[in-house]
């Protein structure tokens, strides 16, 4: 579903603190999958989620969704591929502080202009996927850090992207949190089939995954 | 939802909303009563100056304002008088002969502009009756009512004698002996100076006139609108008439006026500038502080444009609301102040020579005024949240997200 073909990033290119971040990467990642990519610090990991999820240019070479090139598409294409077609969860400030977890799961569907019934049933399923249920009206700063991150997943699932893309979603989670967080988003991939591929260097989280995917200075390995 | 986002926000950081809000507030209730005050420190201005003597338009024969002479008068002048009258924005008409000559006491000499005038007409029109300083206004018989700088030239108080000397329009010399009935001062120096007035009857008598006049000043609702109703009325004219409007009159008034506005606007310009850059920083901080969310919302997958429309919306609904607090608040005092003045004592003394004659300050309800006020302040708000937006618009969204 997803291939990349010798993707190249660097930092600052042609000057001398170049950083040469992503090295001929040619991975391709099928539907449904429930990958991790991991690596010591520094080795690319958020580089290489984030040039999945068009988030930042690449230098060379090509990303591809399903049969489509998408990492020549124009600023717009890319900011409604992301919205229509990927699910994000970043390590942290992942809501909007002034929307309830309700509105801030909904955010997606709204943009992408389902309507208020929809929007309301599927918001009510992945909250009770990821047992916020009671927490729906909630403003984000009275949430606690593992609900944080369950109202960003159920934000990025909500709108049922074809792959969720999480750069070390559990990063700031103790270990208990992190393994809930992982059990949901698991039960999510195969409930949902949804494919979901993130980053961690925990290995228990690591362990979790289903294939394992690892980095190491900006090379696969 | 856009919409809601921004409502959100609002809420959110109350303490930055009160501040936007407060000072759009402020600014534009300043704004609102500094143009009342200044349109109608201007009207006033314009209002006691002509009101002194001039008139907003006076009606002469062409050669007249060109030339002045005795041959050049409106004869018949009552038929004027009447057709003015009859006019709905005018307020008053008085027709006034004016004659050049020498006048002498026992002491001094020196020359007079006598004018022979209809002085319950005048006391409609100008300021002369108020203007009285001692004596009586008007007064019947070979009695003059004289400028104060004129009696001082001429070294005469009241009850003193004053001769006189001058043509008559049928080109005849008239001498005749006065008694000085009545001083004035308007506080215009130069017509102080020159000018003393005889009754009708009298100065008719003795010049052998009748039904003439070489102006006939006509006073308005609003002089601003002298030139219209001059030219809607010219066509009704003899060809050799014209009614020249103040602003023809007095060029020093309009020079004196426009250089007002002038000095007004750019004391407004440097307002508008200070109020800009506040919002504009202020806005600027606003923005800067939520760069992570925005970073986070674009990475998401929502429009720039869509995030431009939450801030411009965020602005909207904070100007609209303090507008609409003002502009009615800012219009209550302009009317209450055109109502009851506010009094700065002395400035009548001090600005006499402007034709400032009382120390009330009136302001100027003009829902128009109030509306363009508005409508800058809002435009102003909106112009001040560009530059942030331009500066959010820099960041890549992950930029954004890593902003500290
Ligand atoms: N915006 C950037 N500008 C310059 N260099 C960058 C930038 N982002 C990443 N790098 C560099 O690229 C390399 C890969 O960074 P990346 O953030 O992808 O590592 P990571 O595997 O996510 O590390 P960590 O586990 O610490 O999050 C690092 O050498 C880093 O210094
Ligand atoms: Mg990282």
């Amino acid at each position: 579903m997803i291939r990349l073909c010798r993707v190249n990033k660097r930092f600052y290119p042609g000057e001398a603190r170049e950083v040469h971040a992503l090295r001929d990467i040619d991975l391709s990642i099928q539907e449904g999958e429930f990958a991790v990519i991991t690596g010591p610090s520094g080795c690319g990991k958020t580089t290489l989620l984030n040039a999945i999820g068009l988030l930042d240019s690449i230098s060379s070479g090509e990303i591809w969704l399903d049969e489509r090139l998408i990492s020549a598409l124009g600023e717009h294409e890319k900011s409604d591929l992301r919205r229509d077609r990927m699910g994000f969860v970043f390590q942290a400030y992942n809501l909007v502080p002034v929307l309830s977890a309700r509105e801030n799961i909904a955010l997606i569907m709204q943009l992408r202009g389902f309507k208020p019934q929809q929007i309301e049933a599927r918001v009510a399923e992945v909250a009770q996927m990821l047992q916020i249920e009671h927490k729906l009206d909630a403003l984000p700063a009275r949430l606690s850090g593992g609900e944080q991150q369950r109202v960003a997943v159920a934000r990025a699932v909500a709108a049922k992207p074809s792959v969720i893309l999480a750069d070390e979603p559990t990063a700031n989670l103790d270990s208990h949190n992190a393994a809930l967080l992982m059990r949901m988003m698991r039960r999510l991939n195969e409930e949902e089939g949804i494919t979901v591929l993130f980053s961690s260097h925990d290995d228990d989280v690591i362990n979790a995954a289903k294939r394992i995917i690892r980095l190491k200075d900006g090379a696969l390995c | 939802m856009l919409l809601r986002l921004a409502w959100r926000n609002i809420l959110f950081y109350k303490g930055r909303s009160l501040a936007t809000f407060l000072l759009t507030f402020c600014a534009a209730l300043l704004l609102i009563f500094y143009a009342a005050l200044m349109q109608g420190s201007h009207r006033t201005m314009l209002h006691s100056n002509l009101g002194i003597y001039t008139g907003a338009l006076q009606l002469q024969h062409q050669r007249y304002q060109e030339e002045g002479g005795s041959e050049h008068l409106i004869f018949g002048a009552a038929h004027w008088v009447d057709l003015l009258r009859r006019t709905p924005e005018v307020t008053a008409v008085s027709a006034r002969l004016e004659t050049v000559g020498i006048a002498a006491s026992r002491l001094a000499s020196g020359a007079v502009v006598l004018t022979g005038v209809d002085f319950s007409a005048e006391a409609d029109l100008s300021a002369l009756q108020k203007a009285l300083k001692s004596g009586v206004y008007a007064s019947e018989g070979l009695c003059l009512y004289v400028g104060s700088d004129l009696a001082r030239k001429l070294e005469v108080g009241l009850h003193d004698e004053l001769s006189f000397i001058g043509s008559a329009p049928d080109r005849g010399f008239v001498a005749e002996r006065f008694e000085v009935c009545g001083i004035f001062k308007t506080g215009l120096y130069d017509f102080d100076l020159n000018y003393a007035f005889l009754n009708r009857a009298a100065f008719d008598t003795l010049f052998r006139t009748h039904d003439t006049a070489s102006v006939i000043a006509v006073a308005l609702d609003d002089p601003l609108h002298a030139e219209a109703i001059g030219a809607r009325i010219a066509p009704l004219l003899e060809p050799h008439l014209r009614l020249y409007p103040w602003q023809e009159l007095l060029e020093d008034l309009l020079q004196m006026l426009s250089l007002d506005k002038i000095f007004g606007y750019v004391s407004l310009g440097l307002f508008f500038l200070v109020i800009f850059f506040v919002v504009m920083i202020y806005s600027f901080i606003n923005v800067s502080s939520r760069i992570k969310t925005f970073g986070m919302l674009r990475s998401i997958g929502m429009r720039q444009r869509q995030i431009d429309i939450v801030l411009l919306l965020e602005t909207l609904i904070l100007s609209l609301g303090a507008l609409a607090l003002a502009a009615p608040l800012g219009g209550f005092l302009a009317a209450w102040f055109e109502l009851h003045p506010i009094i700065i004592e002395g400035i009548a003394e001090n600005y006499k020579s402007y034709g400032i004659v009382s120390d009330a300050m009136p302001t100027c309800f003009d829902p128009a005024s109030i509306l363009r006020q508005s409508a800058l302040i809002l435009l102003l708000n909106l112009l001040s949240i560009l530059y942030p937006i331009g500066y959010l618009r820099r960041f890549s969204p992950t930029e954004a997200m890593r902003h500290v």
